[in-house]
């Protein structure tokens, strides 16, 4: 124990103390709850990239972890406690985190949310437009079937505020199609082992379908049905490397990726250097819009082409930047490292 | 001596805090009372568990469902406090109270009923209580009364205490201090504590000098129901609303009795050192944060120190065992 406390102490006199603080010399702290997760690696890595590419930031310091709201309270609380300027959230919830949030703004810290929005008046929001997200691919979805049809709509985290606002969308493009059914409801958590055992669940029940609208877990869902020789559906997805790819590869796979940047952690960065700057938005909630991309049209195949990354993990998005909002380089995200490292 | 002697384990683990307090503050320079506070409503929870894991290891079983009790209580409370009265909530957390007992004394019930192994009993309560808990909110939500998110917030304002000072004193140290001596004191000295105890060390014994086992133990799962409950409780407190899935509770509850001396086995221990265990482990996590270690190696230095100090401390009692028996 001894040896291990003198090593920390060791650690702690080499990298913990914070040199002089600059006017332009931020430490920034990051709260997340999902960790192995695709997606918020690349969220992880965009904050990185941009923290270094700023040239603002002399510190980041990044609570990231698996826990529920009580535990992500505990972090930010921390991060309070570390002096950090900003800190930008990934809220496990819209209104948990209310009390600790409080407690930061009060202490002069900048707050973001991003990618999920929460309920805390202080606090702002830089998000993707999930109700838009989920619309769009519905939209196009229930198009292609002619507006008639059995669809497998598979959702989210149950109570993620990104989830009840896809729900939203995805309701809004239903009501304009009504002809169409909804035939099975799923959460697969965004896990894609729990997605993919679910299509192979509702494929061996042999009940015939005519598209899949999934949130997020999509190449995984490919795989089910090529891997269970059944007939393919279109597929709404959302832009991972992975989908993306099997979009332009895949034998009469019709579907379309919606985009849906992990980037925005990046965003969130610069939105953050901005408020500390002195330039704040108007606007508390800033939303950034997704755009559609299939396989159906020339145009939409010239889109995909160019988005294909092999350079990422298939379960990256490969919208690895959000243009006006990050300027890292596409080696800086992959290198995935931030100030000082 | 005796003293000393009897509270070797908890000694060493409070000259392990104070040590850990000194590093936070070269780490932290500016940590003080606002920080220490954070630190007790973090450690809130984790303490309720850990004391309802204790008490249970203490009777020579172990409780899988621990988490998923408390995302129960949890629930419950945000449910049916919301949009309820403050005298309501009030009944509320009693009945909460009361749900979590029961809840407990079901899974003690059950295992001395079927006698198959608490592990195998509680591993598939801790599914039925997961259920349940989806079955009451599917989602996140619900709400909490004023009072109860107040309870934890903030520090005691002492009459005749300056501010300076009464500031390091957390409403949630209060509160974990009051709720766990109001069950423990009076068990620890009464016939029940004795009993439990007894079976830890040995259930045959106890058994043949006439310890009513079974009526025992159900009552200790029934009074780790009622601790899990104050930790569901506590959950809802601090974040104003319910959460079905269960949190990281279990085997950090599991940790922190290992680390907090009490023997996995039974018998020996008590609910101190699994507590002050408890405000190790989370303090472990601040400075991790401060010092802004990569968060892929904050899991591997938290299971280290917690091997080390049960390696060390082993060696420790078991040479100061041999050096008393000579």
């Amino acid at each position: 124990m001894k040896k291990a406390l003198s090593v920390l102490a060791a650690v702690a006199i080499g990298i913990g103390l914070p040199s002089g603080v600059l006017a332009s010399d931020y430490s920034i702290g990051v709260s997340n709850t999902v960790q192995g997760n695709g997606w918020r690696e690349q969220m992880i890595c965009a904050i990185k990239a941009q923290a270094l590419s700023s040239g603002k930031v002399s510190d980041l310091n990044i609570a990231h972890r698996n826990t529920d709201a009580a535990g992500q309270l505990e972090d930010i609380r921390n991060l309070i406690q570390a002096g950090v300027d900003a800190i930008i959230i990934n809220p496990s919830n819209p209104d948990g985190l209310n009390a600790a949030i409080q407690e930061a703004t009060d202490a002069g810290i900048v707050v973001v949310a991003v990618d999920q929005a929460v309920s805390a008046p202080t606090a702002y929001v830089l998000s993707n437009n999930q109700e838009e997200y989920a619309y769009l691919g519905a939209k196009w979805l229930f198009e292609q079937l002619g507006g008639s049809g059995d669809v497998v709509y598979m959702r989210g985290a149950a109570g993620a505020s990104a989830d009840s606002d896809r729900d939203a969308g995805f309701h809004r493009a239903h009501d304009e199609h009504p002809d169409v059914n909804i035939i099975h409801e799923v959460f697969t958590g965004w896990q894609q082992d729990q997605g993919k055992q679910q299509m192979l669940d509702f494929l061996a029940t042999g009940i015939p379908l005519d598209g899949v609208w999934t949130s997020g877990i999509d190449n995984v869902i490919v795989d089910a049905f090529l891997e269970s020789d059944s007939p393919l559906v279109p597929i709404v997805g959302a832009d991972n490397a992975g989908f993306v790819g099997m979009l332009s590869s895949v034998d009469g796979l019709v579907g379309a990726a919606v985009t849906n940047p992990g980037s925005v952690g990046g965003a969130g960065i610069a939105l953050a250097l901005n408020i500390l700057g002195g330039d704040a938005p108007g606007d508390r909630t800033v939303l950034v819009d997704p755009a559609l991309w299939e396989n159906q049209t020339e145009e939409g195949k010239a889109t995909l082409a160019a988005a294909e990354n092999p350079n990422l993990d298939p379960e990256w998005p490969v919208s690895v930047s959000i243009p006006g909002w990050t300027d890292y380089s596409m080696e800086q995200i992959i290198a995935c490292k931030g100030p000082g490292e | 001596m005796g003293f000393f002697r009897r509270e070797s384990w908890n000694l060493g683990l409070v000259a392990i805090l104070a040590l850990l307090f000194v590093l936070t503050k070269v780490v932290q320079p500016n940590y003080g009372a606002s920080g220490i506070v954070g630190l007790a409503q973090a450690a809130l929870p984790f303490a309720f568990a850990a004391a309802a894991q204790a008490i249970v290891v203490i009777v020579g079983g172990i409780d899988l469902s621990i988490a998923s009790m408390m995302a129960v209580t949890s629930v419950a409370a945000a449910v049916m406090m919301e949009g309820a009265s403050e005298g309501q909530a009030f009944w509320i957390a009693l009945f909460i109270l009361a749900l979590g007992t029961a809840m407990g004394a079901l899974n003690g019930i059950l295992i001395v009923l079927t006698r198959v192994p608490d592990i195998v009993v509680t591993l598939a309560m801790l599914y039925v209580w997961e259920g349940v808990a989806l079955m009451i909110l599917k989602a996140p939500g619900g709400g909490a009364s004023d009072w109860l998110m107040g309870l934890p917030i903030g520090s005691i304002p002492l009459p005749g205490v300056p501010e300076s000072v009464s500031s390091f004193l957390p409403k949630a140290l209060l509160l974990l201090v009051v709720c766990i001596a109001v069950v423990w004191v009076p068990l620890k000295r009464s016939k029940l504590g004795l009993q439990i105890y007894a079976i830890g060390s040995s259930e045959q014994a106890a058994y043949r000098t006439g310890v009513p086992v079974k009526r025992s133990k159900v009552a200790a799962y029934a009074i780790a129901g009622l601790f899990a409950a104050m930790g569901g409780l506590v959950l809802t407190a601090s974040t104003g609303i319910g959460a079905p899935i269960p949190g990281p509770y279990l085997l950090a509850s599991v940790a922190a009795v290992v680390l907090g001396g009490v023997v996995l086995g039974g018998g020996r221990g008590g609910l101190l050192g699994p507590i002050i265990a408890v405000f190790i482990l989370r303090l472990v996590r601040t400075i991790l944060t401060f010092l802004a270690v990569d968060p892929n190696v904050t899991t591997i230095v938290e299971g280290t120190i917690m091997v080390a100090v049960v390696m060390v401390g082993g060696v420790l009692a078991l040479r100061g065992r041999r050096r008393s028996a000579a």
